[in-house]
């Protein structure tokens, strides 16, 4: 009985639920970051691919044209203007992807919500131990994109570093709202497909992302003041290359994103509970 | 006891084959392929398939109106100076078709394929894979022409449209389509599970964002042109933007010839992969 003699000693019942209880969100979200190993080729390839193929077509083909014609209009290099902007873009894109079709498989589709449920583990930690792998995940795609960034020579400030917790802000203002959203849904028919269109797109497309929100005009605006995008954009931009904004303004932009995080956050714990102990 | 003739006689009994030609590709019947595919829509999200026309329009409203009155005016094809709206415009109308054509083509079909079994069951009948083909390509066009009719329409109202010409983006958004869903259904076909659908979007961002769709191809160095002139949606865009103005030249023939060299080779890989995959 060679087996029940190894070194790999499980701990007794008592101390594995003393654990758990203590390291519980923890516990689930390195099972979520070993999930994300399966699919971490596509993970690489859009943290890199997506960073390169936006900056040289956006930063270097499109801003050739806008430069040209209209030198001066930003203040600074249009790739120096796009390049937080689509720093903020991808963590929320990421967030919008991470918060979907993961929800309805862990509560529906392959219930991998249900296993750590039979632990001594709450739901409140099986909500929280996705949200932390999810943003740890957004993270490391966010430093990656800056240090791409930063190769394209787009950015001039010491500050800059920072617009990395700022882009993984607005990744979890967004996203964890989106979680509790995902987690009230039964089923799924198209919704998460229409969140992609008629939420996600539209605020990456009228959060002064290619040009100033001022450029818009009134009636499309608003669209941005609601954007967790517009608002990490706006921040980002003042981090990466001394963008002139009030201070109040800053502070704005900053509790606006923590507000939509915690609540998404206290929303989707009480629905997980809800849902895994109703 | 009388003795007729039984009812079924032994010669009834023997199968033989068609003597028509392709008989086993082509049950003449793509029409049910069809009739089940009209079908299965009125049952599906009705504003899942209005999205697919939304997209292209609201990028034209934010880079077109926000970014349009930064950049203001840009040269069009043949040197003439266009609003930087009327410039990107066709170029999304064709992006739209690719991207409706694939979206039909690669993640729908692969679920009918791979979950639904769908085709597996439709071959156990008299239909062929040609009739398959057929069908699931008609489909994916007629909704693609429904959303270039929308969105020229859009583009007339927002004056966006220099010559009657312009009208036949709707034809050629049909043609860029039926390139794109032909090839995009033999892919598809070798696809065996779904997260390498993510694949597609790595070949289709690039070809949106580097296809002269929001600045011209002259900001590149050469051989970076000769790369994207290579690549099927410039031609669509070239194709869009020069009907839209009514500028006709010669290289229109290339562009249109372009894709129906894409259809053909397109139809006969999913046709083959088809047989090879359920006619075992």
């Amino acid at each position: 009985m060679k087996l029940f003699n190894s070194t790999l000693k499980a701990h007794s019942p008592e101390v594995s639920a003393t654990k758990a209880k203590k390291f519980g969100t923890l516990y689930v979200a390195e099972g979520h970051m070993l999930a994300m190993r399966r699919y971490i080729d596509v993970i690489i390839a859009y943290s890199v691919g997506n960073p390169l193929m936006y900056l040289f077509a956006m930063g270097v083909g499109l801003a050739s044209l806008v430069d040209a014609n209209s030198a001066g209009a930003f203040g600074v290099s249009y790739m120096t203007f796009i390049a937080p902007a689509l720093l903020v873009s991808a963590a929320v894109m990421t967030a919008a992807g991470e918060f979907t079709y993961v929800i309805m498989d862990g509560f529906k589709w392959r219930r991998t919500f249900y296993g750590p449920l039979a632990t001594a583990i709450t739901p409140y930690q099986i909500s929280q131990g996705l949200q932390l792998a999810v943003t740890g995940r957004i993270l490391a795609q966010s430093i990656v994109y800056l240090l791409i960034v930063i190769a394209f020579g787009a950015t001039a400030s010491p500050w800059v570093w920072l617009s990395v917790l700022v882009a993984t802000l607005a990744g979890t203002a967004f996203g964890f709202p989106l979680m509790a959203y995902a987690a009230s849904l039964e089923e799924e028919r198209g919704q998460f497909q229409l969140v992609n269109r008629f939420i996600v797109m539209p605020l990456f497309l009228f959060s002064g992302t290619f040009f100033p929100l001022t450029s818009l005009p009134w009636f499309l605006q608003w669209i941005g003041w609601i954007s967790p995008i517009w608002h990490g954009t706006e921040l980002s931009r003042v981090l990466s290359y001394g963008y002139d904004e009030p201070l109040w303004l800053s502070a704005v932009h900053v509790m606006y994103l923590v507000a939509l995080t915690i609540l998404g956050w206290h929303f989707s714990r009480r629905i997980f509970a809800r849902r895994l102990e109703g | 006891m009388s003795t007729s003739a039984p009812y079924v006689q032994d010669k009834d009994l023997v199968l033989t084959g068609s003597k028509r030609a392709f008989a086993a590709l082509y049950g003449r019947n793509a029409k049910s392929v069809i009739e089940r595919g009209l079908l299965a829509t009125k049952t599906s999200n009705a504003s899942i398939m209005v999205s697919g026309f939304v997209e292209p329009v609201l990028y034209l409203l934010s880079m077109g109106i926000g970014l349009g009155s930064i950049v203001g005016t840009v040269t069009g094809p043949g040197g003439t100076p266009m609003s930087y709206a009327a410039y990107i415009a066709p170029a999304l109308l064709a992006v739209s078709a690719m991207n409706g054509a694939i979206y039909d083509s690669t993640m729908n079909v692969f679920f009918k394929m791979n979950f639904a079994k769908l085709y597996q069951n439709m071959l156990y009948t008299s239909l062929g894979p040609l009739d398959v083909a057929i069908g699931e390509i008609f489909l994916a066009l007629l909704r693609g022409f429904m959303y270039a009719t929308g969105f020229t329409i859009i583009m007339w109202f927002m004056g966006l449209i220099a010559h009657p010409a312009g009208l036949l983006m709707v034809p050629a958004a049909v043609l860029i389509a039926f390139g794109f869903a032909s090839i995009g259904m033999g892919i598809t076909s070798y696809l065996k599970k779904f997260q390498q659908l993510d694949w597609i979007n790595f070949v289709m961002l690039p070809m949106f964002l580097f296809s002269a769709t929001f600045y011209p191809l002259s900001v590149y160095p050469e051989s970076v042109q000769w790369f994207i002139q290579a690549m099927p949606l410039w031609h669509g865009v070239e194709l869009m933007r020069q009907l839209s103005i009514g500028y006709f030249t010669p290289s229109m023939l290339v562009h249109v010839g372009y894709f129906v060299v894409m259809i053909l080779a397109g139809v006969t890989l999913t046709t083959n992969r088809l047989r090879a995959l359920f006619l075992k």
